[in-house]
């Protein structure tokens, strides 16, 4: 687990580490606050566009107004000029155009007093200049009317002297002072304009950095998270590793310490049999030997008995032949066991050679064989069929299920009859058998121990050194199955034996 | 290889008791042929090679082998002995205490002749000393009458 905290999750800003959960969570948050950006630039950018199109309005309302008011002294220019020109020549095309002016002014006035409706100020001063240009018509028409009737010279004297002059002078100055204050308020109004689109801008800017800063925050928790899932994956996987290779070291100390107490098991045996060859033949030797001497004491026995003592009777009849049996009996047994040693180890040496076994042929061939036995105790053994199908080691199996089977026939109860029952069950990739019997069953005590070498429970009164059920555990294991037993005195004993299903061979595993 | 030549017989075995013993058995069976003992395999090979005595320059032989010696493998001499065109006719019967099946199989595919586990229970094993004899006395009949 180290280096699992690298420093920079240590950054205060990355000391919560983020699950899965969690990063949902946030993701969506910042989704949800990016698009909150996009509407508030949206929202900022509807806004100013309307704004927008109403100062504008506003801005063209102003031009409409001056161009209204630059018509009108357009206009007043024309009486003007039309009049002297009439003075001058009574064209009719002077009166023409004196009249058009005349009646276009009033409509310009009207226009510009509806257009700044909203000024008091221009009100003002198109009242003021309405009377002025009342007052002017007023004068102007005196003198077009005396040259209209023939009255040349006084329409002169009228033009000198009627005071138009100033009164137009006036009438333009008012124009002038109404266009400066038109002027005034476009200024205001393109000024308005600027700092809206200035604001506009600060909207969009804010949005853009907001956006950013999202989108930032974004990607880092991205990163994060992914790293988050990245580092554990590669934890995940050290530690996957190091168990694989914990595991295949543990296997491969294990299998050498086998190999190493199977040689070992192999040569003492086989070694401690090459002395015993002697113990055993050359007791025969001095067995062979003693019996001349035995011989000759019975001839003198019969002859001279008066040279023989008690000793020598006893020594010749009892203790020599005594101490032989002994020897022989132990040296016998002893063999047995190194043999037994010898057979362990061999079957741990054994090639597994894996085949499909059909249990209910196999069990019923073993069940066979202890027929004459069964019959003989009137005991009888039933296979609930059908029993599992295996791909184990025949041979090994045949051992197990026979060690089993004749343990149970062994060591029936006296007196009841024997009922010895096999069956079978399959989950779960493996397969489990039960021997079951009703006969004098095991001492809890000693359920782990039967299955020892050279180790008994109960009454030793069968023949048997104790070998039997450490074959079949050593056997059980081989195949990589375990063997268990539930009993209870007088109440008869359970061996169950679980296998694989398939043996996998040691380097398949 | 005369007719009137004694079959020798080449005891290679490293314990004396057992040497003892197998001898003293064949003994019992009737036979009364040379018995050379080595307790090693090297000193045994030398016999068999070089002595003039030794079955590559005279006689007729058989080879008693155990295969544990201190020295070397008895495999490794019953291989040497069976690749030897002289040696390759003398029996050999291998004598020793494995009843391993691969090690008697490795045995009899290296040629030996006969295979006998040292039984730990003494009538088998006199039983098996006893057959030897036999065989011994089937292979020397020529021998015998040549004596005769």
């Amino acid at each position: 687990m180290i280096g699992l905290q690298p420093t920079w999750l240590s950054a205060p800003l990355f000391q919560l580490k983020i699950d899965g959960r969690q990063f949902g969570r946030i993701i969506v948050g910042l989704v949800i606050l990016g698009f909150l950006g996009l509407l508030a630039a949206g929202a900022a950018a509807g806004l100013v566009m309307a704004l927008s199109q109403n100062r504008t309005r506003w801005v063209n309302h102003t031009y409409e107004v001056e161009r209204h008011i630059n018509a009108f002294r357009v206009q007043v220019e024309r009486l003007e000029s039309s009049r002297r020109g009439y003075l001058l020549h009574q064209d009719p095309l002077f009166q023409q155009v004196y009249a058009d002016a005349v009646k276009i002014i009033p409509q310009e006035l009207a226009a510009l007093r509806r257009l700044t409706q909203d000024n008091p100020r221009q009100q003002t001063n198109i009242t003021a200049l309405e009377s002025d240009v009342g007052r002017l018509e007023g004068q102007l028409s005196i003198s077009m009317t005396d040259a209209r009737n023939g009255l040349h010279d006084k329409a002169i004297a009228d033009f000198i002297s009627d005071g138009s002059v100033p009164l137009a002078r006036s009438t333009r100055q008012l124009t002038n002072v109404m266009l400066a204050e038109e002027t005034r308020l476009l200024k205001q109004r393109v000024a308005d304009q600027e700092s809206l689109f200035r604001d506009f801008y600060l909207v969009l800017v804010f949005s853009a950095l907001w956006l950013a800063m999202v989108a930032v925050l974004s990607v880092m928790v991205i990163l994060r998270y992914t790293r988050e899932l990245s580092q554990s994956r590669d934890s995940l996987k050290e530690l996957n590793d190091n168990l694989e290779l914990a595991v295949e070291t543990r296997t491969t100390d294990l299998r050498r310490a086998n190999e190493e107490i199977q040689r070992f098991a192999y040569i003492v045996s086989h070694d401690l049999r090459s002395p015993l060859v002697n113990v055993l033949g050359f007791t025969a030797e001095l067995d062979a030997a003693a019996k001349p001497i035995v011989g000759l004491i019975e001839r003198a026995e019969a002859e001279a008995p008066q040279i023989l003592t008690d000793e020598v009777r006893r020594a010749a009849r009892e203790d020599v032949p005594e101490a032989i049996g002994f020897i022989r009996g132990s040296t016998q047994k002893m063999d047995r066991l190194i043999n037994a040693i010898l057979k362990l180890s061999r079957e741990g040496r054994r090639n597994i050679s894996p085949e499909l076994l059909d249990m209910d042929d196999l069990v019923q061939g073993v069940a066979d064989s202890l027929q004459h036995r069964l019959d003989d105790l009137g005991a009888e053994i039933t296979i609930e069929r059908p029993l599992p199908r295996l791909v184990t080691d025949r041979v090994a199996m045949e051992q197990i299920i026979s060690n089993l089977v004749e343990n149970a026939v062994k060591y029936l109860k006296p007196g009841r009859p024997g009922r010895i029952q096999i069956k079978g069950s399959q989950s779960l990739g493996r397969a489990v058998f039960e021997v079951i019997d009703n006969g004098r069953g095991i001492d809890p005590k000693d359920h782990e121990r039967v299955f020892d070498l050279f180790r008994r429970s109960g009454a030793q009164d069968q023949p048997g050194e104790g070998i039997g059920l450490a074959h079949v555990r050593a056997l059980a294991y081989r195949l990589g199955g375990v063997i268990s037993c539930e009993s209870a005195l007088d109440e008869g004993a359970t061996f169950r034996l679980s296998l694989p299903v398939a043996f996998m061979p040691e380097e398949m595993k | 290889m005369s007719e009137h030549q004694p079959v020798n017989i080449l005891m290679i075995e490293d314990d004396e008791g057992h040497a003892r013993l197998i001898e003293k058995n064949i003994r019992r069976a009737g036979i009364s042929n040379q018995i050379h003992h080595f307790t090693d395999g090297t000193s045994a090979l030398d016999f068999l090679f070089n002595h003039p005595e030794g079955p590559t320059h005279n006689g007729p032989a058989l080879v008693l082998l155990d295969l544990n010696l201190p020295d070397m493998s008895g495999t490794d001499i019953l291989a040497k002995i069976k690749e030897d065109a002289r040696l390759r006719r003398t029996p050999v019967v291998v004598l020793t205490t494995t009843d391993d099946k691969v090690e008697i199989q490795r045995c009899y595919d290296l040629g030996c002749n006969v295979y006998i586990t040292k039984p730990v229970n003494y009538e088998n094993f006199a039983d098996a000393i006893r057959q030897l004899g036999l065989f011994l006395s089937v292979i020397q009949v020529p021998e015998v009458e040549g004596l005769g």
